[in-house]
């Protein structure tokens, strides 16, 4: 397409330019009974997976339909949100933290046709366009990042591997038979962005190989001392190098037996990347809570140390999911968190009854603090 | 990456407009960024920051934190904006020839 201005003067770039005017005030997006009973709540309901009601002191009451939402989205898909809100709505609609979609209604009786409508539609390879469900104790939506559709550092692929992993736990995105709820996350690389170290069950993007080093670029394109600091393991040393042609040029150094393949030094340095097809793959965590419900906020426990990137379906992960999910459903006692369950049973256990390998990888090493993750008791089941 | 000509001197740039190699860099360099980075005239305290940015690279291997930038040059971070709309980093850092700016930016 030719060039279409918008009225931007790049030879003025500063001329007419509008800045800090921030985020718009929610006020102006409130449906009118929301902002009718705003901080009048009496109580709320959960009348069945996905549909909520609160009750507003007034007596008024808010139907809420909850659905699923893949988060990475095109505008057609956010216009279709937007048809149906205009429809059913009055054009009010909103997205929950964990990127699910709510449609909130005023009366009971728009509350069935929102949920048939919600419920026919299908994309063209049969999938759910706006499934309901994602309320009470159950598995709702997963807090996931960006993968191979943007990000440079991944180890796996976002996208794949949430699709995946719900699809396999679809039904308990529309039931409410767990325990208490169970909050799935993936990150892509240990960066986490997002929520990994604080959910029941986390997806985590891991390498198992050191960076590569392309000494003729590394001083060029990066600042060496911020390299040799990024690394955990201080595997990283400043270096001198020669070049095939001779030439003797500025670089690092990696003790490969210190490095665990962070991939920190390469988000600081393009001239160490590490990523790799075989060497790449996922690291399963569980047991982390952020509320304070009964116990205190918990971080996820690595519980799964390698399993390998198997695209586009990741079988091997979604199996070991399954079976986590299994056997917290069985075990726990009502209002118990899986981290909760884990606790109480005993990690030994949790490893026998959700039939998980455990290796030496899983033994904290990192600095003086590990040593706070091994036994100091006799306390222990055989 | 690409090769970049510019009133008769040679520049090797990447897709961000960066200097592949800050030994490239020459006084035309300066000309050719400011046009790109909405600056009008280069005046004294441009290049007063070009030069601290410059001359900390020399000396550590890294660009300055944003602090030790202002304290260097006694501007505040908002008379560093009015210089290089772009910021310290996009703006000033390129200029300077160095490096680009890593990490979660
Ligand atoms: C300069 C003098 C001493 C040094 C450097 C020293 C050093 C140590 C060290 C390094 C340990 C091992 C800690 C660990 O496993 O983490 C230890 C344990 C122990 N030491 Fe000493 N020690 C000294 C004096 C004493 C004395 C005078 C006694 C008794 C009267 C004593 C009784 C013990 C006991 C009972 C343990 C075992 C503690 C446990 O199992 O937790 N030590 N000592
Ligand atoms: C009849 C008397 C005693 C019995 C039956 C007894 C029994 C034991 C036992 C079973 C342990 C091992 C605990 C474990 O599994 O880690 C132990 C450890 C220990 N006992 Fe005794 N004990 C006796 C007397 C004493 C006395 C008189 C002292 C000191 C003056 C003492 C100092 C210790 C210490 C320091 C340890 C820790 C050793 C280590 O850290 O490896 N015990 N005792
Ligand atoms: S988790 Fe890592 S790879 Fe994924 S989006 Fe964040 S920084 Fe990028
Ligand atoms: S990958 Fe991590 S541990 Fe390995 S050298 Fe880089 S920063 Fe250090």
């Amino acid at each position: 397409m030719a060039f279409i201005s918008t009225g931007y003067n790049p030879a003025k770039p500063m001329e007419n330019r509008i800045t800090d005017i921030g985020p718009k005030d929610y006020h102006d997006f409130y449906p009118p009974v929301i902002a009718n009973n705003k901080g009048k709540w009496s109580h709320h309901e959960i009348l069945e997976p996905g549909v909520l009601v609160h009750v507003g002191d007034s007596g008024d009451e808010v139907y809420t339909v909850r659905v699923g939402g893949c988060r990475l989205m095109s505008t057609s898909h956010i216009n279709e949100i937007c048809d149906i809100a205009d429809k059913h709505c009055d054009g009010y609609v909103r997205f929950t933290t964990r990127n699910n979609i709510e449609f909130m209604v005023d009366s009971k009786d728009k509350v069935e046709p929102l949920k048939n409508d919600l419920a026919s539609r299908k994309f063209a390879g049969g999938s759910n366009k706006f499934p309901i469900g994602g309320t009470g104790a159950g598995v709702t939506n997963i807090v996931h990042t960006q993968g191979w559709i943007h990000c440079h550092t991944p180890a796996t692929d976002a996208s794949g591997t949430v699709k995946a992993t719900m699809d396999t736990l679809f039904d308990d995105f529309q039931q409410m038979r767990l325990p208490a709820q169970l909050r799935v996350s993936m990150a892509c690389c240990l960066n986490m962005c997002g929520a990994v170290h604080c959910s029941d069950i986390a997806i985590l993007g891991y390498h198992r190989k050191p960076p590569m080093l392309d000494h003729e670029y590394l001083d060029k394109v990066c600042e060496i001392p911020l390299a040799v600091a990024a690394c955990p393991t201080a595997a990283i040393k400043p270096s001198k190098q020669t070049l095939a042609n001779g030439t003797e040029v500025k670089s690092v150094e990696v003790k490969n037996e210190r490095c665990m393949y962070c991939g920190n030094c390469y988000t600081m340095c393009p001239s160490m990347p590490l990523a790799d097809t075989e060497g790449d793959g996922i690291v399963l965590m569980a047991g982390g809570k952020v509320s304070n419900r009964i116990s205190d906020p918990k971080f996820s426990k690595v519980v799964v140390a390698f399993l390998p990137n198997e695209m586009p379906r990741w079988p091997s992960m979604t199996d070991a999911i399954k079976k986590i999910v299994n056997a917290y459903s069985n075990g726990a006692n009502k209002y118990e968190r899986l981290g909760d369950w884990a606790e109480r049973i005993g990690w030994e256990k949790f490893f026998s009854a959700c039939e998980l390998d455990f290796t030496h990888h899983l033994i904290d090493d990192f600095r003086q603090q590990a040593y706070m993750s091994w036994r100091q008791t006799t306390n222990f089941k055989f | 990456m690409a090769t970049l000509e510019f009133n008769g001197k040679t520049f090797e740039i990447d897709e961000d407009g960066f200097l592949l190699d800050y030994n490239m860099y020459n006084e035309e360099w300066v000309e050719y960024v400011k046009g790109q980075e909405g600056i009008d005239e280069m005046t004294d305290e441009h290049w007063q920051l070009v030069k601290v940015l410059q001359d900390y690279y020399e000396k550590n291997g890294i660009a300055p934190m944003v602090r030790v930038l202002s304290k260097l040059t006694k501007f505040k971070l908002k008379h560093i904006y009015e210089l290089f709309p772009s910021g310290p980093g996009k703006g000033a850092c390129k200029m300077a020839g160095l490096p680009k700016p890593t990490g979660c930016v």
